[in-house]
């Protein structure tokens, strides 16, 4: 049994994340919250001002509005520091290794300690390549991972005030089309490069992210239609209450389930007529039970799917033809060094921790507490939370520092979010590689008609089944 | 449509089966090994970096220069100067070294020694900054006489016998000029240390002697010189009289070597130079010289044939 | 119109790529002038030579004793294998006696070499396949348990000058049986465990089924031997087919498959798991039969070791097929002539005709499944 391992990587993953999104909650609430309170005199228990001069106004709506990118700013270099590390103990939980352990505590440094090696080397650009393009292809592949994830803010952090200017009504739309740009980096990187591996790997990943990115957009597109709204915020405003309520169980198929389950156990009054709100949700009583039970399958395998599309989107085993080590040396990156490859890398991580939280937004009901709401109000937490809320209360009320809803959205996220990239760290460490004609094989003839299929499917179930939408 | 969901149901269970195994993995303790904090314990007969041997009972020196070891290397990177003493008619050691940077550590020459004084230690963290750095000359090849002991040991080697009860000659040797006698190391019972370092010294300064003599410019060599010095380990541990009293005799040795019989020792020194050089090229001669030198040197040893 | 379109097909010039020698996945220093079509392969040319050491002309310049610690570096993989053919094509010459503990010795390191090589074979040629970062450690962590037992019994991990003219270099102890003893228990599940993560994997079979396809008699007419021609229909195995030193006394199979049309690159695959299995089997019935009291060697070890004047050849089944060794002596200290017969040689020469036609994603399949060691093709 190997506890101390399992132990080590825990603790690692516990320190680092509060200390990470402490850090980016503690700025974002100084530039957005603190400052703008303060020069406007509206900040409690401090100096007040009546009327603040328009000059002064001005500058705190400009911090406000800067916040949700800062705050990007601050997490993502942070946060991929923490997911290589994550990936290289987690796969060395996986082959019995121990993985970076020596530099910091607990190897907590390792990833720092690459990161500032990888800026003082050598910036190379080959002899031949295009100079401007090949500086230019990591930007372009780095930046929207950063403006692409805005919308998601909202949706993660329960609409809190200070994210809400980000959010955009048309959401998973603005996500789809930023997450396809990188694409164009990657031939940029690879024709740019001046060498023919790098040239086949940049032509690859752009023929590898159109095919795939049809069964990705088809199985998000499906979910919007269960949903009825491309607004992230509100697809995660809909999936509250529980497990039961998820996208990916139905889209909402089981809602009725969820609401009637404390009547049928006796939880609540037992007079209340539950056939007539049963008769609400699933007009048709055995046929729409049925239907919403195709639908939870549908939903569990575009769910799947939308990993699968999500996975040769940013490039991971079993899809990472792009730079195939034993065909293509290192594919589109092979020429790059020093801080440009370092963006490269930083960038694979933060897609991976985008569509991730994509997959947790549209499909795991965001920062919703998985145990069913009527279980939850039963639980003796009350005087707990009483507590807390009085111990905290200067710091809420005062400070205006933390809001405990936003709090354990932000948790439950990163719980799922972590756990999707977990296993993705799984799937690394067991899959061999496709080949590029069975990848486009794969893509073409599998996924796109399963897509389609399932998108027929649940138009046709969701006729018999009230769901979120 | 049937056989294509058969397949795809299989193809999930095989990708499911992989992904448990692989994850029941982090469930078994690390088989990584911390190498600096926990160095795993060698195999006795590792063959790692060569060493020469002491007496582990006396602290005798064990080579008796009958180049054997030279011969057998394949790589050509043990290097012996020896010269026969004049008074004993004894071959007797000078300088001993091993390019560790040519070695392919294959152990043969720890097979063919007579003695067992030529061994391969556990160490193997030998990297340095230059190549000549990895020339070890006899300073840093002989062993102390606890690690002598400890791999003697470890290897379950039979203990040799001593030397001074044994060969009444070179006990004589020994007797006679304890700061000359380079091999014996010296008088073993009283101030072994002393007298070993003594008699490195002496050494070095028997090789530059015979270096004058035969002309010869070697640069492993003449860097090998100052660091004998320097780098002696013993020095630090011993009393500062001790050391004087060597470096006395080391003066003595060399104005003795300088002033009585230069001209007999450089030319001993010299033709061994010329020996070494022929046996390394002729085919048949390496035989014939063993015979010659282990019988000299009476080395009751088995004989290369 | 559609015969106008058919009769215009686009065409492309042909593109002449350098794989190798700095490839990360030749295995070493491999050239690989591919002259391709699209992506499909129309012309191989392997281009060998940059490890060659001169390890023929070598064992002409040195002594029988120091050749046998040289040899070993033919094919660092599997040094016993090489130690084991000049041993016995010296034995030959000599009509010396190998004791029959040494025998049963020989067999076992052999085996046990055999596994590790096939366990480096099988994490490298998952390498290739792009399960870079999880799989590839499982087999090399057994592998490291095996060469840890190396090093306790011949003094080094690889190169291990432990097989001599006339016997072995030196007696296990105790300690050591019984750890080689846990190993062979523990192993069997080690490579179910293999078995499980590889064998079926859907995009494993995908990337291996119906490629490489080696008929038969192409693999004769290379000489193509080992496990890579067991696969394409024949059970041509020295160890049955050719008795040598003490394994009529054991109990084995050899696993072929009957596919006279040709293995694909799955069966050479299937073909060493299965082998290890066998080879495993065979360590335990040593572990059984090996006398405790005996000679070692039926020859003296020394600086002076001679073999009588003579000429001839032997050869042993290695891990990559048939290891022959050919000398020529003269009863003095050196040889006169020593030649190799080398597997990887042959089994890499087919790649010229087995490449082709294949796109250039399955070069390294391919490539991986015939397990080649450079160093033994170049000598």
């Amino acid at each position: 049994m190997n506890a101390a391992e399992i132990y080590k990587l825990s603790r690692l993953a516990i320190f680092w994340l509060s200390v990470t999104f402490g850090a980016v909650w503690v700025a974002c609430w100084g530039v957005g919250v603190f400052i703008p309170s303060l020069i406007t005199g509206k900040m409690p228990f401090l100096l007040q001002v009546d009327n603040p001069s328009t000059t002064v106004v001005f500058i705190a709506d400009l911090l406000r509005s800067l916040t949700p990118i800062l705050s990007l700013l601050v997490f993502i270099p942070i946060n991929a520091m923490f997911m290589v590390l994550f990936e290289r103990r987690s796969l060395a939980l996986f082959t019995v290794r121990m993985g970076p352990n020596r530099h910091g505590f607990d190897g907590l440094a390792q990833t720092a300690a690459d990161a500032v090696k990888l800026l003082f080397k050598e910036d190379i650009t080959p002899r031949g390549a295009d100079a401007f393009m090949f500086t230019l292809a990591p930007i372009i592949f780095f930046a929207p991972s950063i403006f692409g994830a805005l919308p998601l803010l909202a949706a993660v952090t329960n609409n809190h005030d200070l994210f809400k200017v980000a959010n955009l009504p048309t959401g998973i739309f603005y996500i789809l089309a930023a997450a396809s740009i990188p694409v164009v980096a990657l031939v940029m990187a690879g024709w740019a490069s001046n060498n023919k591996y790098s040239l086949v790997g940049g032509l690859r990943s752009a023929a590898q992210a159109i095919s795939y990115e049809i069964p990705l957009v088809l199985s998000l597109v499906t979910m919007c239609l269960l949903a009825g709204t491309l607004d992230v915020v509100e697809i995660v405003e809909q999936q509250k209450g529980g497990i039961l309520n998820w996208n990916i169980l139905g889209g909402g198929a089981l809602s009725g389930y969820d609401k009637l389950a404390p009547y049928w156990l006796n939880l609540v009054d037992t007079s209340f007529d539950t056939s007539a709100m049963f008769g609400q949700f699933y007009p048709v009583p055995w046929l729409s039970s049925i239907m919403a039970f195709v639908l939870v399958i549908c939903t569990v395998l575009l769910f799947g799917l939308y990993l699968t599309g999500a996975c040769a989107e940013i490039n991971r085993i079993p899809f990472d033809l792009p730079e195939a080590e034993s065909e293509l040396v290192s594919g589109y990156n092979t020429e790059y060094s020093g801080i440009k490859f370092a963006i490269f890398f930083l960038a694979e991580f933060t897609n991976l921790f985008v569509v991730s939280s994509i997959a947790t937004v549209m499909f795991l009901g965001g920062g919703d507490n998985p145990i069913p709401k009527w279980i939850l109000d039963r639980l003796p937490l009350e005087p707990i939370s009483n507590a807390l809320g009085s111990l905290l209360s200067p710091l809420i009320k005062d400070l205006m520092f933390i809001d405990p809803a936003t709090f354990w959205a932000a948790f439950w996220v990163i719980v799922k979010v972590y756990s999707i990239v977990f296993f993705a760290i799984l799937v690394r460490g067991t899959l061999p590689r496709f080949r590029i004609d069975q990848l486009m094989d794969f893509g073409w003839k599998r996924l796109i008609p399963l897509a389609l299929i399932l998108f027929v499917v649940v138009v046709f179930a969701r006729t018999w089944v009230v769901c979120h939408g | 449509m049937a056989n294509l969901l058969d397949r795809a149901v299989e193809s999930f269970k095989r990708v499911g089966e992989g992904l448990k195994t692989v994850f029941m993995h982090s469930f078994r303790e690390p088989t990584t090994q911390e190498y600096p904090e926990k160095i795993q314990d060698l195999a006795p007969h590792f063959r790692g970096r060569l060493a020469l041997a002491v007496n582990p009972d006396t602290g005798d020196h064990l080579c008796i220069s009958c180049r054997q070891c030279e011969r057998v290397c394949p790589d050509k990177c043990i290097e012996i100067t020896a010269h026969k003493s004049p008074e004993t008619n004894k071959l007797e050691l000078i300088d001993f070294k091993i390019d560790h940077g040519l070695c392919m550590f294959c152990g043969l020459c720890t097979e063919v020694c007579p003695t067992t004084c030529i061994i391969n230690t556990n160490d193997f963290e030998m990297a340095d900054y230059s190549r000549e750095s990895l020339i070890y000359d006899i300073k840093r090849l002989t062993l102390t006489q606890d690690e002598s002991t400890y791999y003697f040991d470890k290897k379950e080697l039979p203990r040799p016998k001593p030397k001074a009860a044994a060969k009444p000659a070179a006990a004589a040797g020994a007797a006679g000029a304890a700061a000359k006698s380079a091999a014996a190391g010296g008088d073993a019972a009283a101030k072994a240390a002393a007298a070993k370092a003594a008699a490195a010294k002496a050494a070095a300064a028997k090789a530059a002697a015979a270096k004058a003599a035969a002309a010869k410019t070697d640069d492993g060599e003449t860097k090998a010189e100052p660091k004998a010095e320097s780098k002696s380990e013993e020095k630090a541990a011993e009393p500062k009289a001790d050391a004087e009293a060597a470096k006395k005799d080391v003066v003595e040795a060399k104005t003795e070597d300088i002033t009585a019989e230069p001209k007999a020792d450089a030319e001993a020194a010299k033709k061994d130079v010329v020996e070494a050089k022929t046996e390394d090229k002729a085919a048949e001669a390496p035989e014939k010289d063993a015979k010659k030198d282990v019988k000299e040197a009476k080395a009751d040893e088995k004989d290369p044939e | 119109m559609s015969t106008e379109i058919k009769s215009t097909e686009l065409k492309t010039d042909e593109m002449i790529i350098n794989m190798g020698p700095q490839h990360p996945a030749t295995h070493g220093v491999l050239r690989m002038l591919l002259t391709l079509d699209g992506e499909f392969v129309k012309h191989a040319e392997p281009v060998i030579g940059h490890l060659h050491r001169a390890q023929e002309w070598q064992g002409q310049n040195r002594t029988w004793f120091q050749y046998q610690a040289l040899i070993d570096r033919v094919d660092y993989l599997s040094g016993m294998f090489t130690s084991w053919a000049m041993a016995r094509s010296c034995e030959v010459l000599d009509e010396c006696e190998v004791p029959e503990r040494a025998e049963y010795l020989r067999v076992m390191v052999s085996e046990m070499n055999r596994i590790s090589s096939h366990l480096l074979w099988l994490g490298t040629y998952l390498i290739d396949l792009g399960a870079m970062f999880g799989f590839p450690f499982y087999p090399f962590r057994e592998r490291e348990k095996l060469l840890d037992l190396f090093e306790e019994i011949a003094g080094q991990r690889m190169m291990f000058n432990y097989i001599r003219i006339g016997g072995v270099q030196r007696a296990p102890n105790d300690a050591w049986l019984k750890r080689l003893k846990a190993f062979t228990e523990e192993f069997e599940d080690r490579v179910d465990e293999y078995e499980a993560i590889v064998t079926e994997n859907p995009i494993f079979l995908k990337r291996t089924k119906e490629i490489g396809i080696l008929p038969l008699s192409l693999a004769k007419q290379y000489g193509v031997t080992g496990p890579s021609i067991r696969a394409s229909g024949t059970d041509m195995d020295l160890r049955k087919t050719k008795p040598y030193s003490v394994y009529p006394k054991l109990e084995f199979d050899v696993h072929w498959l009957d596919k006279p049309e040709g293995g694909d690159t799955w069966d050479r695959y299937i073909l060493r798991i299965r082998e290890m299995r066998e080879s495993n089997k065979i360590i335990k019935q040593c572990l059984d039969m090996l006398p405790t009291e005996g000679e070692l060697s039926g020859k003296k070890q020394n600086a002076g070791l001679r073999v009588k004047a003579g000429e001839a050849f032997s050869s042993v089944e290695s891990p990559r097929g048939i290891l022959g060794c050919y000398v020529i002596s003269d009863g003095k200290d050196k040889a006169i002539r020593f030649r190799w017969r080398n597997p990887s040689f042959c089994n890499l020469s087919v790649l010229s005709e087995l490449l082709v036609g294949s796109p250039i994603a399955d070069i390294m399949a391919i490539f991986g499944s015939v397990d080649v060691i450079l160093p033994d093709v170049d000598r």
